[in-house]
Order: C-alpha cells, then structure tokens, then sequence
C-alpha cells in the first residue's frame, strides 16, 4: 500500500499516532499538502461517515477515527496554509440558546472538519445575536444550528429570522439537526437543510457548497 | 367482583396476565408538574395522577446546592442546572484520566437513598411499590469521565473501562440488597444507550461491556424475587432479547418516534414488558388534543390484552400545552374497570 493509503487506514483505525507519523513523513517527503489533506485525510473520514451510515461504526469508532484525522491536520495546517490551500468551505457551529448538550454539535464539528471545512464552533446555549454576530465576523457559508430538546428547538427557527432582520440570510445556509428535529421542520422555519446524523450532515453541507459554486 | 389494587394491577401486567384496564404512571418534569399542580390546586397532584408506581429511594441521588445554579452530587459530580432544572448538565470531568486509583466511590448505603421508604409505602401503600437508581450504569460512567472521553475509552483503555462499571455495578447491588430489606417491588435502572437511530457505542461495545455488567445487577433483583424495569432512551430495540435473556421484565420509555411501538408489543407480548409509548417529541408538544386522544386511545386499545403499562415516552416537558396533557389523563383515567380510589 501506498503511504497515503496507509494514512487513510490508520485514521479509518482511529491510529492518531500512526496518522502523525505518516503525515510527517509525507511532509518530509514534499508531498504537496493539499494531496495529503484530500486523499489521506478527507477521504478517510468520508470512509468513516460511510461505515457509520451502514451501521459499521459508532460514535466510538467516529471519535477515535476523528482524533486522528485532527492529529494528521494540526500538522498539516501551517503548510496548507503557506500553499494558500482554501478550505471546502467554513462552517459557524453550535447549539442553540437554552440546550446545553454538545455531543451531537462536536461530532458534526469533526465530520465537517474531515471534510475539509474550517469550522467555527460557538459552542452551547449559544444565542441569536451571537450567530448574528458569527456570521458578520467569520463570513461563514453555512451554519448548522444543533438542539436535543423539544423545549429549544424552536429557538432554531429564532436564529433564522435573526438573521433575516439583519438583513444576512441571503449570505448564508442553516443547516439544523438534533434529536426532535425532522425534514419537516427544517422545511416549515425555512432552514436550507436537515441531517439526522453527523456523516450526513458533512454530506448536506457538501452539497449547499456544490450548489452555491454552481 | 374483586377490586384489584393498582399494585396487583402491575404485577398482573407484569406477570403477563390481562388486567382490567391499562395501568399507567406517568411522569413530569419540574416545569409540567407545576403547571399541572397550578390546574388542580388545591388537590394534591399525586392523588390526582393515580400513578400506579410508588417512586421509591433518590432516583438520581442527593445535591449540594454549590450557588449559581450548581449543584454537587454524591459521587462529587457537578451539574449545572442554569436551564435544565430537573437534572442538569454535567461540568467538568472528574475522573480527568482514565483510572479510579485517586478517586473514592460514595457510601452506596448512606440511609437518606432510603429514608423515604417507608413512609411512601404508608402513604401509598396500593401502588406498585420501585426502588429506582437512576444514571445506573453507562450513564454514570461518563458523568464521571466525561461521555467523549468514556466512548473512546471502550477503544483506548478498555481495561479501564470494565474496572469503572463493575466498581458503579458493585455500588449499585450494595443499595439493592439494602432496597431488598423493604417490602418492595422492583428495581428500576435508568441508563440512556441509544441515539435517535441506533446505539451511542454500538451493539458489539455494548454486549461486550456494558450486557455482563448490567446482567449481574440485574441478577441481584431477581434473585431477590423482585421485577426488574429498565429505561433507556433511545433506539434500542435490536437489544431486547438481551435483556429478555438477562431477566429484564419491563422496559421504558418506548419512544414512538423511534421505534415500531405496535409491532414490538406485539412481538414481544409475554416476554417484555412496555411502560410509556406516548410521544414526547412530537404528540405532546406540537399535536392538537384529538391527536393526542387518538394516540392515547391507540395505546390503551394496544395495552388491552396485557404487556403495556402507558405513559408518555419521557417526562412530559414544560412545552407542553396543559390541555394536551389533560387529554390523555381524562382518558386513562375514565377506562372501563378503572375505579378512581
């Protein structure tokens, strides 16, 4: 095997300290980053997100194989950067206002990651004004809104028509997710996309890029 | 004709016999609670309810109240209920590295997880009477650890990770031999596994930790001669023949958004039994009252032959519209065979 299939493995294997090494190496070999970053990294983690989908992996596996991904871009980052390599796309991240629960936000955060977006995650209970604000300092193209209660997922719809007062909506997609959260609400509060898992929500944000490009 | 007492009503149930109406004990949170205590005031809620459960011991345990709307449990976990004022969020790990040699489990026999024992029983003594120990086991694990840390612990420090439950496990049988001195029931263990589809860890990390754990708490119960009910939230439903085959004799929440609620009754109809089934995500909050009538009226019709306890498929929140929950009270409440007592 090659070693950018080595790579894939080991992050598909949850190996961070396998990732590290063959991500250096590559480097060190001149690999250009970008091709270590789409056909090691990328390409491992949408391997990943399809065993998840097909009930092969959990959200242990998803973690682990996550880490390492993380541990391959930390490495990665300052020469994709000096290549001026952009990112897929950038993505504001968090949970909204009243629900503190993040698991389900970190984990669309690091599938989004190894798709090859630069995320930037609010974190929780995370109010209107504040994707308001997101949205005006990172420009972001989407943001995904997560809530696990019935209690705060109207406060989904809240961020949407913040956004609209501001007169910002027309600049971005919001992608939303979370327990409660169906196709149908997304539909009825005028979100651009629902997932009901984190593999599908990096394929959904995938392809508001793939559309917007177009 | 012999009255049955709701506490014969259960056992009947759970026996897998057909009892004279569908028994039911249905849960609110804080906000729900007050809301409906505001409705029926000056009437004391619980008598209004009927539950057929009496909730015995401390659930999810004692709390210090640490200010700023933190709180400290007994195992020294801290939660933050600034929103969530039932249970809270958990902040901070205390258990920071994956060993138990620094830290020290609380006394599992402290006599205030069994204080309320026999004073609930007086009160309440028709009911079908329930130790419960809640955040039994999975759910304990990673209050302590942290739930990124403990999932990927199943993978990283395994060893670790069967130490931390059998030690929650041994804590847990140490309260239910004590519970076993009263005159009670069942034990009921709450641990949340499942997402909204599937498990959190998968059904091969599950059996292969959590099922040998779980099984020897459970064993403790009946070998005790006693029920044992089991909540999970979630999909779960590709383990109840686990469960069946370690004695578990009924299982919560039965969540309709995430499972077939009438295909598993009738399934599993002698083998499992369901308590709860009424939809809290989408039913309750959002539906109109006839739809939650005809829900409920869909239940109690399932629940008729037996294998069916009803309640709302978790705690009903406080987004609730009080007519909706009014809808399904007035119903349980006014079956054939009920007798209001």
């Amino acid at each position: 095997m090659s070693k950018l299939d080595d790579m894939r493995q080991s992050v598909i294997d949850g190996d961070m300290n396998v990732t590290r090494e063959l991500v250096q190496k590559a480097l060190a070999e001149k690999m250009p980053p970008e091709k270590i970053l789409k056909d090691g990294l990328i390409s491992a983690m949408e391997e990943v997100g399809r065993r998840f989908e097909s009930g092969d992996f959990y959200v242990p596996e998803m973690l682990v194989s996550a880490r390492a991904m993380k541990s391959g871009l930390v490495l990665l980052r300052p020469h994709l950067v000096a290549a001026n390599v952009q990112a897929v796309g950038k993505v504001v991240i968090g949970t909204v206002k009243g629900d503190l629960h993040d698991i389900g936000k970190n984990l669309v955060g690091m599938m989004l990651e190894g798709a090859g977006f630069e995320v930037v995650d609010l974190g929780t209970d995370v109010s209107a004004e504040k994707y308001v604000s997101a949205v005006i300092e990172h420009r972001p193209d989407i943001i995904a809104c997560s809530a696990l209660i019935t209690t705060t997922m109207p406060r989904m719809e809240s961020v949407i028509l913040s956004l609209t007062e501001a007169g910002l909506r027309h600049q971005v997609r919001v992608i939303i997710g979370g327990a409660p959260v169906t196709d149908e609400y997304a539909k009825r509060i005028g979100a651009d996309g629902y997932a009901p898992d984190a593999a599908l929500a990096a394929v959904l944000a995938k392809e508001l890029i793939l559309q917007k490009d177009g | 004709m012999i009255m049955m007492t709701k506490r014969e009503i259960i056992r009947a149930v759970l026996d897998g016999q057909k009892p004279p109406y569908v028994p039911w004990s249905c849960g609110f949170t804080k906000e729900a609670r007050a809301k409906l205590q505001l409705h029926f005031a000056p009437l004391e809620l619980e008598l209004v309810l009927q539950n057929h459960f009496v909730k015995l011991g401390s659930d999810i345990g004692f709390f210090t109240d640490l200010g700023n709307d933190r709180v400290r449990d007994v195992f020294g976990v801290v939660w933050d209920r600034s929103i969530d004022k039932d249970i809270g969020n958990v902040e901070g790990c205390l258990l920071s590295e994956p060993t138990l040699e620094h830290y020290t489990f609380p006394d599992p026999l402290n006599r205030r997880f069994f204080a309320d024992i026999p004073e609930s029983i007086d009160q309440y003594g028709d009911r079908f009477r329930v130790f419960q120990i809640g955040f039994s086991l999975y759910e304990r694990a990673w209050t302590l650890r942290g739930m990124q840390n403990l999932l990927m612990d199943f993978r990283d420090y395994p060893k670790f990770v069967r130490e931390l439950l059998n030690t929650i496990a041994d804590y847990n049988i140490a309260q239910v031999k004590e519970a076993l001195k009263y005159d009670i029931d069942a034990v009921y263990y709450g641990d949340d596994w499942g997402q909204q589809r599937g498990l959190q860890m998968g059904p091969k990390l599950w059996r292969e930790f959590i099922y040998p754990v779980l099984e020897r708490m459970v064993r403790a119960v009946r070998e005790g001669g006693k029920y044992v009910l089991l909540h999970s939230c979630g999909d779960v439903d590709e383990l109840f023949n686990d469960l069946i085959d370690m004695g578990v004799n009924c299982f919560n929440p039965f969540q309709p958004e995430v499972m077939d609620v009438p295909a598993l009754l009738q399934k599993y109809r002698g083998r499992l039994i369901f308590h709860g089934g009424l939809s809290t995500q989408i039913s309750l909050p959002y539906g109109t009252i006839e739809q939650v009538r005809a829900e409920t009226r869909r239940l109690l019709q399932m629940g008729r032959e037996g294998g069916y306890i009803f309640a709302p498929a978790h705690d009903v929140e406080g987004d609730v519209p009080l007519e909706n929950i009014l809808a399904f009270i007035e119903l349980i409440q006014s079956q054939p065979g009920f007798c209001n007592n």
